[in-house]
């Protein structure tokens, strides 16, 4: 349903981005959903003149993501947003809230990941 | 010898009706730096509504902003509709354009009064509100409420127009017209405002594109992007070209958003003169949506890009909703510095921030 959607590796993600800037794409955002299992879906949005190309890059919870903000300034909140709310280990980022861009220190780590809860029977019933 | 001055702007600051915080590091009345700080008023919107029936969503989204509600809930409900395979009557994609254009106008007259009271004219402030203050009659007569109007729904709008209401809609936006042209001057031709607004915080063409910048930004750097031309909804059965200007400062955003308010005129006109009869919407039939799908429409204040993955429960897997302000915040960081402090508050307020969007 995702026009020119493209599934590349976290090793593609930095040359595939130089290659969308010199064709003339602008980023438009990142987008992240949890897979329910110990992997991550990150997408990356480009568009030119109307049309969009979108990168789709798998990675497991705790792995080093490359930031693009080095190609595209303007991905600088999005990947800090990231990184707070679905804990992903972006490095290199142009300015790093270190984590306190929307969170406080009293919040819950990584607020939007999946998380399972566990209803335990009260006396062991 | 300058020393370094950090200067924190905000979160609580005349000019801004929102609590964002920029930190700002100056050389005499210099800029050099600015960092901002958001997340004060940060809800958690999207988590909400993986909990919800995605028919509900419509409700939650509506509220991610007041100003630009029908927008929101109207790229929300094409994504649903594309998932579903849901083909909504034409009455109804001019009906979204109706109400949207008036949020357009809305919003823009709700600017154009801040920056009025931004550079000290408030009888200017008070006479673009009056004016605001009509839109917002209108839509508590057509839609039941004046903010969140809840047009949208899944599968076309929840209510109708009636002629007597479009033969109404068409004389206040004459009024609307006809008093803009009066206050126009004032923006953009007094002595006074234009030497607060000329060539202040400029943002050229290769710095917009650069920084990815959208909406009437974007066009006020001579960027002809207007996400309208793609001709969703019934935007390709009316005729119109994105207002744009080339100086990239403040006068050119004060420029590109008072012309569209009128450009909005101008559509809701067309829709009028336009829009078929017959049914407004479609009932929603089969199983919940499952698959991927991006939506993206033209808010008030640029490009909104809604991300939906679902899995065919009622329940969404995900809900990402990417807003102009957080587009251009970057861009805010590129402008400020070398500015001088007295221009920060005009400048801030030329972006038009929404942080209730960016907060969302």
């Amino acid at each position: 349903m995702i026009e020119n959607l493209v599934e590349i590796t976290v090793d593609q993600l930095l040359a595939e981005t130089s290659k969308s800037k010199y064709e003339g794409y602008r980023f438009i955002t990142a987008t992240c959903a949890d897979n329910g299992d110990d992997t991550i879906d990150i997408l990356y949005h480009f568009d030119k003149d109307y049309e969009m190309k979108n990168y789709r890059v798998t990675v497991k919870k705790g792995e080093e993501v490359p930031s693009i903000s080095k190609i595209f300034f303007c991905g600088v909140l999005v990947e800090n947003e990231m990184k707070e709310l679905f804990g992903i280990n972006i490095t290199n980022l142009a300015i790093d809230f270190g984590g306190h861009m929307l969170l406080s220190e009293e919040e819950l780590d990584s607020p939007m990941l999946r998380r399972q809860i566990t209803i335990e029977k009260r006396g062991g019933k | 010898m300058s020393s370094t001055t950090v200067i924190p702007f905000g979160p609580q600051h005349p000019v801004l009706p929102e609590p964002l915080h920029i930190k700002l590091v100056m050389e005499d009345e210099n800029i050099v730096e600015a960092i901002p700080a958001i997340g004060y008023v940060h809800r958690g919107l999207e988590k909400l509504t993986e909990t919800k029936d995605f028919t509900q969503n419509v409700f939650i989204v509506e509220r991610v902003c007041g100003i630009c509600s029908v927008m929101h809930a109207m790229a929300y409900c094409q994504g649903i509709e594309e998932l579903m395979n849901i083909e909504i009557p034409d009455r109804a994609k001019f009906l979204r354009v109706i109400w949207a254009e008036l949020h357009r106008i809305h919003s823009h007259l709700l600017w154009l009064g801040l920056l009025a009271d931004a550079f000290g004219f408030e009888s200017l402030f008070m006479q673009v509100w009056r004016d605001r203050e009509k839109v917002m009659d209108i839509m508590e007569e057509t839609a039941g409420a004046r903010v969140v109007i809840s047009a949208n729904t899944i599968g076309g709008t929840r209510r109708d127009l009636s002629k007597e209401q479009m033969i109404k809609i068409n004389l206040t936006i004459d009024e609307i017209k006809k008093d803009l042209e009066q206050v126009e001057s004032v923006f953009l031709n007094n002595y006074t405002v234009k030497h607060r607004l000329v060539g202040r915080g400029i943002l050229t063409k290769a710095e917009a594109q650069e920084l990815c910048t959208v909406g009437p930004m974007a066009r006020a750097s001579g960027i002809s992007m207007d996400l309208r031309t793609t001709g969703y909804s019934a935007y390709g059965k009316l005729d119109f070209e994105p207002v744009i200007h080339n100086d990239g400062d403040n006068y050119a955003r004060t420029y590109v958003r008072l012309k569209e308010v009128y450009q909005s005129i101008d559509l809701i006109k067309q829709a009028i003169a336009k829009i078929p009869e017959g049914e407004h919407v479609v009932p929603v039939k089969g199983n919940p949506p499952k698959g991927e799908v991006i939506s993206r429409v033209e808010q008030p204040r640029g490009e909104v890009l809604y991300y939906l993955r679902a899995n065919g429960t009622k329940n969404l897997e995900r809900l990402r909703l990417r807003t102009p302000t957080f587009a251009n915040i970057p861009s805010l960081m590129k402008m400020l510095p070398g500015s001088q402090l007295a221009d920060v508050p005009l400048l801030i307020l030329t972006i038009d921030p929404c942080i209730s969007c960016t907060e969302r």
